[in-house]
């Protein structure tokens, strides 16, 4: 035994050679086993010397066959760490994120704050009749105010609801008040189709109905609502128009900074006004008052997101509807 | 409807300049689309006499003209020009709009042109390019045009329909004087004594066979006109209306249609058969040539304006209150003339300006409602306007037939109802105040309780929240307030927009698109959806005439819009319309799935697409499962119905090659399901404390017994230890028999109180076995 042994083990070229080393050395039939067990046979004196010697040898193969072990592992630890290397610049295996539809976003964006506010989300047909599109809500036939909803009929007399108002119709058939209602649905108007201009559009509508309800509760809920969506320190306003169905009607507007301008002006929403007396009339409610507003979707969404030609919301166009992902 | 801010200024005392006036027409509710700046006459144009003219070439004419100063020759080759007319002359350094650069002395077909004789259009004055523009003898020659035919505003109003009384410059005055609290000079006042006296026979006859649709009728005869062009101030004021003026009778009737809002009509009284006129409904298949060339073929509900024929019969000559006739308006030379101003029933002259198509100012203002007292002053003010500027003889007479005005009724009306229902503070004196400047009359029975008669020109206020309106309307809506009521209303919690439903499509990477309910019977028929059911009457072209059966040809289009993506997953939730409308979720797939773009992508097959509605199902609580069935639409090998709960809500699968291939929209897997799709309440299930025995089984059967039987019959045999059970592996190649394939069960079975024996798993596998063997079906080992 000798210095070619530490040797050995110091250059064993992997853990199996090492392994064999240690069997060699240290086994049961092992140099240095069978030359511990043959210490019994030797004289005391001899034996005390030699076993001490046998002993130191022990220790230094078991500690080199340690430290020999312990460096093999490391190489092959980096040697398996360098193989596994992956180069994470690569694109990740994916599907690609989903969309909800732009309207869907803004129309999802607007019920969040109604609900916030209490009110029930309903919906209703897109295809009326006339007493619930026109005759309940106190257009009389053969009045000048339908020339300003022009109508798809349907050739066994029906129509296309042009505005989502008639919810508030079948909503006061079926309830009792007071209530807090919001209106999302598609319309329709058979005018010109052109960039800013489509047969079918988006309306949502407000109708909020109880003993006492006031205008200035109207004013107030479209301040919210406007507080809701562009912050606090929103400015609203009411100017006098005319709808059949809301008397004292109005349109409104909410002070906001455009988008692509910057500048601060008005943006015209939508109308508004308190429940004509004869649309309760017509769903047999009495002693109560309530306000209504609508507007459409597209508008907003097509200034807040900058849409040039609101056709292109209908077309199915991915490389338009993929850029409106995240979640709604 | 145009305003020209100057012309309202003469009617209204303090107008305040012309955006503080706009902003208080907006706070009125006449709202204001926009205000415009319309230029005058161009500097250094002059009026003109024609002193001579003279043939070139063509149309080309040499002109002489004398300027005041001196005799100019120049060269034109407008039709209207002629000896004797006053035209305006635009000389050598003048700057026409639209021009470039200062005009010069040119050579034109060998005249020498010094400047050139003006169309109103290349004045910029009004949209007229045929001829010069004509001018009266009120314009001196020599003067400068500019200073005749000054700039001024005009601010276009977008009225609502109820406004009937706004459809003139004087309603428009008329509403902002009663907010200014100001003076409103009346055009027509002081105008009673000139309206003529119906006891003084004149000649003219008028019979009214229809006294509903034409309650009142004035016809007066002005005598001794002479038609020429307007004096430069009408001509102006039309203008500005956005009018093209034609001659001093027609001009002036336009003129009071748009002052007053009274339209009127002027005959040349040679082509009234015996000065008698009549006003009738229209004979079935009677004809009218009008004003505008229109041929139109009238209907027994047309109202006409008519006179006898020398036949014995009646001819018509105009369509009442909607157009004049061709055959007998004012000429050049007409001398006498008869003018009708009269009140027709609005829905009459609505029904028939829409039969005929016919848009025009009377209809707009009949159909709403012309003010019912103005027939006799505004037959008057056009009367007084052609003496003073046609140089006309109004008769002392006038025919005047009307049926007794219904008086209208006074509205009861409560001052406190104001803070009421508008919660503004405005004190019942004020509110009385307001009240008349609108022309109410107010009656204060009691404190709260007055009777309010609106003014003869206020149809539309009917009811007391008229009432509140219109004092809220005077006051300013800007005073009213922000509040927030309180109600005893809690909302349900709700899903009618579906959207959870939406909201886990996007999550597993589904586009959202949302199409047209509009769409063609050929595109129904080419992806083969059921046939039209609902059709629209007036539809805006045959590719949008119907509505949609189905969600999936919106989804087609935009997959074949989209062919080049290599990967689609589109959805959307709209409403279809069969016998009943019902709103569905339409799904489309095409391509690959998950991808990085650098590896082989997932597919994205049938099994995907199948994949993606069970995990919607599951994430919505509910049981989905696909029934083999055949549908035209879909390929016939690879579509089912689709069961949600147990009920059939729809159908899925591929579609077939001969619809893919007619929309070329590629390989497609689609679904269609009707909504709302109902979701399970979640329940929760103890949880198992045994351990589950596996045991695997490759079965060999006939390739076409589906899965679902072969589950089915395994469920049966096995009783209530099998708790889950599903393939692992499915092969058909040459390891088993033709026509078979082998699929590979794992079943586990579990005790829900104890650790199950190899013997009892044994026991239940053996009798799944046996039901298998007795179905025919073999094993491999």
């Amino acid at each position: 035994m000798n210095d070619d042994t530490l040797h050995a083990i110091a250059t064993a070229p992997d853990l199996r050679e090492l392994q064999a080393l240690r069997v060699r050395l240290l086994g049961k039939k092992g140099e240095l086993t069978e030359g511990l067990k043959s210490l019994g046979a030797l004289p005391p004196d001899e034996r005390r010397a030699r076993g001490a010697a046998l002993h130191e040898r022990k220790r230094a193969v078991e500690a080199a066959l340690e430290a020999r072990r312990a460096a093999l592992e490391r190489a092959e630890l980096d040697a398996r760490l360098a193989a596994e290397r992956l180069d994470l610049t690569l694109p990740g295996e994916r599907v690609p994120a989903g969309a909800h539809h732009l309207l869907t976003q803004v129309t999802n964006r607007l019920l969040d704050v109604f609900a916030s506010l209490g009110y029930e989300v309903v919906v209703g047909p897109e295809l009326e009749d006339d007493r619930h599109n026109f005759g309940a809500l106190n257009f009389p036939p053969d009045h000048p105010a339908r020339d300003t909803q022009d109508t798809f009929w349907t050739t066994d007399g029906r129509l296309l609801r042009t505005h989502t108002s008639p919810m508030q119709v079948r909503y006061m058939e079926s309830h009792e008040p007071p209530f807090r209602v919001v209106v999302p649905g598609r319309v329709f108007r058979n005018e010109a189709v052109d960039a800013t201009h489509e047969a079918q559009f988006h309306q949502l509508e407000a109708l909020v109905v109880g003993e006492r309800i006031t205008m200035a509760d109207l004013k107030g809920a479209i301040t919210e609502m406007a507080t809701a969506l562009l912050g606090s320190g929103t400015r609203t306003r009411l100017l006098p128009t005319y709808f059949p169905f809301v008397e004292p009607g109005a349109e409104f507007a909410i002070w906001w900074q455009h988008p692509k301008t910057g500048r601060e002006e008005w943006l015209e929403l939508g109308g508004c006004g308190m429940v004509h007396p004869r649309v309760f009339e017509a769903v047999g409610y009495e002693g109560v008052t309530g306000f209504a507003f609508g507007f459409g979707i597209e508008r907003l969404a097509m200034v807040s997101y900058q849409v040039s030609d609101i056709r292109d919301l209908f077309r199915g166009d991915l490389r338009l509807l993929e850029q409106f992902r995240g979640v709604a | 409807m145009r305003v020209p801010y100057g012309w309202l200024g003469e009617l209204v005392e303090g107008l305040p300049p012309l955006q503080e006036t706009a902003d208080l027409l907006a706070g009125l509710g006449l709202g204001v689309e926009t205000t415009q700046h319309l230029p005058g006459a161009p500097v250094g144009v002059r009026v003109v006499s024609v002193l001579a003219v003279a043939p070139v070439a063509g149309a080309l004419q040499r002109v002489e003209i004398d300027d005041g100063e001196r005799r100019i020759t120049v060269a034109c080759a407008a039709p209207n020009v002629r000896v004797g007319m006053r035209a305006a002359h635009a000389p050598p350094g003048t700057r026409l709009p639209g021009f470039d650069g200062a005009l010069e002395v040119r050579e034109v077909g060998g005249v020498r042109s010094e400047g050139m004789l003006c169309s109103p259009r290349e004045l910029g004055l009004f949209e007229h390019a045929a001829g010069l523009l004509a001018l009266g003898d009120d314009a001196a020659v020599g003067a400068d045009l500019a200073e005749l035919w000054p700039a001024d505003d005009v601010i276009e109003l977008e009225l609502t329909p109820n406004r009937a009384d706004a459809f003139s410059v004087l309603g428009v005055a008329r509403d902002l004087a009663a907010k200014l609290d100001t003076v409103l000079r009346h055009p027509a006042a002081g105008l009673e004594a000139a309206a003529g006296d119906p006891s003084i026979a004149d000649g003219l006859e008028v019979r009214v066979a229809d006294p509903e649709r034409c309650p009142r009728f004035s016809l007066r005869r002005v005598d001794g006109v002479r038609v020429g062009p307007s004096p430069v101030w009408l001509q102006r004021r039309l203008a500005l209306l956005g009018l093209r003026p034609r001659n001093v009778v027609v001009d002036v009737t336009n003129l009071v249609t748009f002052e007053l809002g009274q339209p009127s009509h002027a005959y040349d009284l040679e082509a009234l058969e015996g000065g008698v006129l009549e006003v009738r409904r229209a004979a079935p298949g009677e004809r009218l040539i009008t004003l505008n060339e229109d041929e139109l073929t009238l209907d027994p509900e047309d109202l006409v304006i008519a006179t006898p024929d020398p036949e014995g019969g009646s001819r018509a000559i105009g369509l009442a209150g909607v157009i004049g006739g061709r055959d007998d308006s004012v000429r050049d030379a007409t001398t006498s003339v008869a003018v009708e101003v009269a009140s027709f029933e609005p829905i009459g002259v609505r029904r028939t300006g829409k039969r005929h198509k016919l848009v025009t100012d009377a209809r707009i203002r009949f159909e709403r409602g012309v003010d019912p007292a103005l027939p006799l002053s505004a037959n008057a003010r056009v009367t007084t306007l052609l003496a003073a500027l046609a140089g006309g003889r109004p008769h002392p007479g006038v025919r005047w037939v009307a049926a007794a005005a219904p008086a209208a009724p006074a509205i009861g009306f409560r001052p406190s109802q104001v803070g009421f229902l508008v919660d503004v503070a405005v004190p019942a004196d004020e509110q009385r105040r307001y009240l008349e400047r609108l022309g109410c009359a107010v009656e204060v029975a009691a404190p709260d309780r007055w009777r309010v008669t609106p003014p003869t020109w206020r149809a539309d206020l009917e009811l007391e929240v008229d009432l509140i309106e219109e004092v809220a309307r005077l006051h300013g809506y800007e005073h009213i307030g922000s509040t927030h009521p309180h109600l005893a209303f809690v909302p349900p919690a709700t899903d009618p927009t579906h959207r959870r439903l939406r909201e886990r499509l996007v999550g597993a990477g589904m586009v959202e698109a949302i199409g047209y309910v509009f769409t063609s019977e050929d595109d129904l028929a080419r992806a083969r959806a059921p046939a039209a059911r609902v059709r629209l009457s007036e539809p805006q072209g045959i590719e949008r005439a119907v509505l949609r059966t189905s969600l999936l040809p919106g989804l087609l289009a935009a997959a074949r819009l989209n062919r080049d993506a290599s990967r689609l997953a589109l959805f959307e939730v709209g409403h279809v319309f069969l016998d009943h409308e019902e709103e569905r979720l339409g799904l489309l797939w095409r391509g690959h799935g998950a991808s990085s773009g650098w590896r082989p992508p997932q597919a994205h097959d049938v099994y995907a697409a199948k994949g993606a509605l069970e995990s919607l199902a599951e994430g919505l609580g509910a049981d989905l499962t696909l029934r083999p069935a055949a549908f035209d639409d879909l390929h016939p090998g690879v579509s089912a119905e689709i069961l949600w709960q147990g009920t059939p809500v729809g159908r899925f699968g591929r579609l077939h090659p001969e619809v893919a291939a007619a929309w070329g929209c590629g390989d497609v897997v689609v679904a269609e399901l009707r909504l709302p799709l109902e979701a399970r309440p979640p329940r929760l299930h103890e949880l198992p404390r045994q351990p589950y025995a596996e045991r695997d089984l490759a079965v060999v059967l006939p390739v076409d017994v589906t899965y679902a039987e072969l589950q089915a019959r395994c469920a049966a045999a096995a009783g209530p230890r099998l708790v889950e059970l599903f393939a692992f592996d499915v092969y058909q190649g040459p390891q088993v028999e033709a026509g078979h394939k082998s699929v590979a069960l794992r079943f586990r079975f579990r005790h829900p109180d104890r650790a199950l024996t190899d013997a009892e798993v044994d026991a239940d596998m053996a009798a799944i076995m046996a039901a298998l063997r007795g179905a025919g079906y073999a094993w491999r080992t």
